[in-house]
């Protein structure tokens, strides 16, 4: 569904990322694990159009994302989810969800996917009408994931959305997502919580001083002790 | 005392909303794109040129001619933003700074381009309704004053319900609260933009309009309107439509009311000394929480 070839990224005469390289396949969940400032930010930021990569190439459906804006990625159904969420914090949480359906294919069904985000995180409609800047933390993270879930994505990428979140909140965020996957939508999440990730994972891949450095099933890396020696400080 | 008192607090309302539409297009390009388009009052300016002469030669009313200036300011507004604002955001490393030194450039041509066409001879806008009032009591409203309030006021109601109420508008919210987060939402950041310039330029046609039902002017007004967009903008908060009206009915009750107490030469020092204070108490503005 997602294909990675080859892909070069560099700020100014920095390379952030050399010659990576990975798949997402329909209906997969892909966790994508490494320390900070692996690269994985500059990677989803890349495959959303933020970034140029200096070569490299990005499929998705089988069309050449590379060259493309974000919003023309956006409307092809592969949304990302932001670190550090993105929100719009002096409008409402129903005006935030709306600015989601903004892509043209999503807009007509506006109300009834507000509905659906209505019944996944019911805690979005109690606050309904606040500021989003006004939310906690897990409610913030929660509205994020509802605005791109208002896009109607085919594939969501979430950049670090347990981040500063507490355990129970973590715990509930990735039942949601193992909730969305089942239902069919893609996911390519990248976190640091990596027992959790890799756990819910199909597949895994490690960045690492921005190379992919392995990949395999999620129970692999999970039984792996360098890996989880070197991610979790065991 | 009291009778002038509250005249002059009624025109100072009425020139307040003169004011606020004015003002509010210079706030949006500047929440939305960081860019401080000081050549905003030369359009505002070249738009009660043209309804001056509409009037003087065509006999033509010069709020009808709204309905000509509105559309091709519109258009004015995104070749703005496409030719002068895309290309210096690209290449600035400051666009703020690189953008207002370029507006500038902008609105001195435009003021000398003003001058040679119609030359420096102030100019006082004449209509079958100019000299005549409607009197509320003892009170006197200029018919010229209550018809620029309409006007203004009937603008910002608009600008509201679509900032607040239509999709493109609470994708300029978006835009300029979170650029990044908007981007990643599917926002078509060209599109967004070129619609905020094409209404800021737009806004201004109608401001300068109204203005001109008000004021006299000649080519280099536009940089004493200029001082008021700076006062209500900063008043009223960056990019807030509310913040403009209200910021703006302010100042205009700041310019009448103490025009009774003290000669008219000295309320721009009055708005000054308000507008210092301002900025050590409030310095984002009334409604900014």
């Amino acid at each position: 569904m997602l294909t990675v070839q080859n892909l070069n990224v560099f700020y100014g005469s920095l390379q952030a990322l050399h010659d990576v390289s990975l798949e997402v396949r329909e209906g997969e969940f892909v966790t994508l694990i490494g320390s900070n400032g692996a690269g994985k930010t500059t990677l989803l930021r890349t495959i959303s159009g933020l970034l140029a990569p200096a070569s490299g190439e990005i499929t998705f459906r089988g069309e050449r994302l590379n060259g493309l804006s974000t919003h023309d990625i956006c409307e092809r159904g592969l949304i990302q989810v932001p670190e550090g969420r993105e929100l719009f914090p002096r409008m409402s949480v129903v005006d935030n969800l709306d600015i989601g359906a903004y892509p043209p294919p999503a807009r007509r069904q506006r109300l009834q996917s507000r509905e659906e985000v209505f019944r996944l995180l019911p805690r979005l409609e109690e606050r309904r009408n606040q500021d989003a800047g006004t939310l906690s933390g897990g409610e913030q993270q929660m509205l994020a994931i509802g605005r791109a879930l208002m896009a109607r994505p085919s594939l969501l990428m979430l950049d670090e959305p347990s981040l500063g979140l507490a355990p129970i909140l973590v715990k509930h965020i990735m039942e949601i997502l193992q909730e969305l996957n089942r239902q069919g939508l893609t996911i390519l999440l990248v976190s640091q919580e990596v027992r959790l990730a890799l756990s819910l994972a199909d597949r895994a891949y490690v960045l690492e001083n921005g190379r992919i450095i392995r990949s395999g099933t999620g129970r692999e890396l999970l039984a792996d002790t360098g890996i989880v020696s070197a991610y979790l400080g065991l | 005392m009291l009778y002038e008192l509250v005249q002059s607090t009624v025109s100072g309302l009425l020139i307040g909303a003169a004011f606020a539409v004015l003002s509010v297009g210079f706030s949006l390009t500047w929440g939305v794109t960081q860019v401080l388009n000081i050549a905003h009052a030369a359009f505002a300016l070249l738009a009660a040129y043209l309804g001056y002469f509409a009037s003087s030669y065509f006999q033509v009313d010069p709020v009808l001619v709204l309905v000509v200036i509105v559309p091709l300011f519109f258009v004015l507004g995104v070749g703005i933003h496409q030719v002068l604002i895309k290309i210096t955001a690209q290449r600035a490393h400051d666009l703020a700074l690189s953008s207002m030194i370029l507006t500038f450039g902008l609105a001195v041509v435009m003021e000398n381009v003003m001058q040679v066409l119609w030359t420096p001879d102030p100019r006082v806008l004449k209509t079958s309704y100019t000299g005549k009032a409607i009197f509320v009591g003892p009170i006197a409203i200029a018919t010229t004053h209550l018809i620029s309030f309409v006007l203004a006021m009937l603008t910002i109601a608009l600008l509201y319900v679509f900032v607040h109420h239509t999709l493109t508008g609470k994708a300029v919210r978006a835009v300029w609260q979170n650029p990044t987060g908007a981007a990643l939402s599917g926002v078509n950041m060209g599109r967004v933009t070129n619609i905020t310039y094409g209404i800021a330029v737009a806004t201004a046609g109608i401001g300068g309009v109204v203005m001109s039902l008000i004021y006299t002017f000649d080519p280099s007004t536009d940089m004493v309107w200029l001082v008021y967009i700076f006062l209500v903008v900063i008043l009223g908060g960056v990019g807030s439509v509310l913040g403009a009206l209200l910021a703006g009915l302010i100042i205009g009750l700041t310019v009448g009311i103490s025009g009774v107490f003290i000669p008219l030469v000295w309320v721009n020092l009055v708005l000054f000394l308000a507008l210092i204070l301002l900025l050590l108490l409030r310095p984002s503005g009334l409604l900014q929480r």
